[in-house]
């Protein structure tokens, strides 16, 4: 048993840590409108007093959302990001990155 | 611009096939078609708006200032904040932070002789001594009066009303802690040409009980923001309070059948409130610590208590901190709380005109959509019937526009047609036409 997971768990935390490891962009726009899109708006573009969190390199975005998993205040709104992070898996985290990376507002 | 429009054919077409089904099932029921429009795109968090009969439209941007677009679509940028560009003359004092910056805006009812307007904004010009810690008096926002040229196109004269509403100047220990937050601020003009103010509690737990401080409470005043006559707060009372014991007031507007005043408010994680507001009355919401079987809270507010960074049932968070504190003998009981859920209830406009169908004379309620702790985000406009002795509904219909957003502004135009800004940065006009 231990002869399996013990590879798991490095894989695991390679691809936590790893940045060339790609999240899916896709899954990161499904899943940002199952949490984020009715604080941060589409596309990540900010609205009301929730800061614009799109366009920033995939580093920025997962080293914030890991910070806020954590339990990490960086802000005003932490309270609420680290109820929102939480639950976020490390392969969520990489694609909200992803996707956040390159999201446009379009109308 | 293509993908809202084919949105709005869609919300049409929706209304329509209602209307047909109801034709035939029930014959005399007017179900209005509801078309959506867009007006302006592309805006910085617009906040409210002001309609008159010519289709010109005031508009606020909560960061960025007072503008006006003419029927013919042109926008003209006419009193512009702190950092503000390309507005006809600024306010250096008015600034943005957070939930706070330029908010409501309201036409005099003589508008058309005095070409007067009522803005409200945060401002940092009558901070006097205040404001150095979020426990004491900042008096952080107005209400100016501002008297437009001629032609609508710039400001000839700025009189601040009211330049001692509090205002929150740093962050705190709570969910949307930032500075600026529970500002309320939207304004309208209201029966007799009394203008009407919607404040918020600013994250202090004293503000909505306390006889003296604006936080938290909905003034009623005049055009030169002295108190009307015969609003009747509690002895010791500033003359300006028609109600208080509120949390964070956003939605305002009279009902057409008899002029009373209706509140939309944000609940604190449960129970959205519109509420029949009474003169003198009181909404009920009491975040003090120690008081009420509370212990001490974080920078002595309880409002998001207990558990305030934990998701909880609302219904738990109820019993310990309600938003309509019963033990208050003069409570002005609630209209209507969303099911017990917090969901950001904001704008509210009532439905004038017989092209508003069955929905004629209820309240548009804009949600703009607060899905933690397991709440449905539920972004929309409510349209709720309300009962004659405002205490309770006798309906609730999500308006049909085919689309969901951050819903802020709402406001009803002359002609009947309802205007909606959101958060997005848009402004739509909704318009029903009667079937009969």
């Amino acid at each position: 048993m231990f002869k399996v997971i013990g590879p798991l768990s490095i894989a695991l935390s390679i691809v936590a840590s790893n940045p060339t490891v790609a999240g899916d962009a896709a899954a990161g726009d499904k899943r940002y409108h199952e949490s984020c899109h009715a604080c941060h708006g589409p596309a990540g573009k900010g609205v009301s007093s929730y800061p614009k969190i799109s366009g920033n390199p995939i580093e920025y975005t997962r080293e914030k959302l890991m910070a806020y998993r954590s339990g990490q205040k960086i802000g005003p709104n932490s309270g609420l990001m680290i109820m929102m992070a939480k639950p976020l898996t490390d392969e969520e985290i990489e694609n909200l990155s992803a996707y956040l990376k390159d999201a446009k507002y379009q109308k | 611009m293509k993908h809202v429009i084919k949105k709005s054919l869609i919300a049409s077409m929706a209304s329509a096939l209602v209307l047909g089904g109801s034709a035939v099932m029930a014959a005399g029921m007017d179900v209005p078609m509801i078309k959506v429009t867009p007006v302006l795109e592309g805006l910085d968090k617009p906040w409210d708006m002001n309609v008159r009969a010519d289709g010109t439209m005031f508009f606020t941007e909560k960061c960025k200032g007072l503008s006006m677009r003419s029927p013919d679509g042109k926008v003209t940028n006419i009193y512009g904040m702190k950092g503000s560009s390309g507005y006809s003359s600024s306010g250096a004092d008015l600034f943005c932070e957070g939930q706070a910056g330029m908010m409501g805006v309201a036409a005099d009812r003589n508008f058309d002789q005095n070409r007067r307007l009522y803005v409200a904004s945060t401002s940092n010009k009558y901070h006097g001594s205040g404001c150095k810690s979020n426990f004491e008096r900042c008096d952080g926002n107005i209400v100016m009066r501002l008297t437009l040229s001629e032609d609508l196109k710039s400001v000839a004269d700025r009189t601040d009303i009211v330049t001692d509403i509090q205002y929150k100047p740093f962050e705190s220990n709570q969910p949307f802690g930032g500075p600026g937050a529970h500002n309320g601020g939207r304004l309208r003009v209201g029966p007799g040409g009394y203008l009407w103010i919607a404040g918020g509690d600013r994250h202090r737990g004293i503000c909505p009980q306390d006889p003296k401080l604006l936080c938290g409470k909905v003034l009623r005043v005049d055009t030169d923001g002295n108190a009307h006559p015969d609003n009747n707060p509690p002895a010791g009372f500033d003359k300006r309070i028609y109600t208080y014991g509120h949390r964070n007031v956003q939605g305002i507007d009279f009902r057409p059948s008899d002029g009373k005043a209706f509140t939309a408010e944000h609940g604190p994680w449960h129970s959205d409130e519109i509420t029949a507001l009474v003169n003198g009355g009181n909404a009920g919401w009491d975040p003090q610590e120690m008081t009420a079987g509370r212990g001490a809270c974080p920078d002595k507010y309880c409002g998001y208590e207990p558990d305030q960074m934990d998701g909880k049932d609302p219904a738990v968070r109820a019993s310990y901190m309600p938003m309509s504190d019963t033990r208050f003998a003069d409570l002005m009981h609630p209209t209507w709380n969303n099911n017990g859920w917090s969901q950001g209830t904001s704008s509210a406009a009532f439905l004038k005109g017989k092209n508003w169908g069955i929905y004629e004379g209820r309240l548009a309620t804009g949600v703009l959509g607060i899905g933690f702790g397991g709440t449905p985000i539920g972004q929309r406009i409510d349209m709720v019937g309300i009962t004659p002795d405002g205490l309770g509904i006798n309906g609730i219909t999500r308006m049909p526009l085919g689309f969901s957003k951050r819903f802020r502004g709402l406001v009803l135009a002359p002609d009947s047609s309802l205007y909606v800004a959101v958060d997005e940065g848009e402004i739509y006009r909704v318009t029903a036409t009667s079937m009969q």
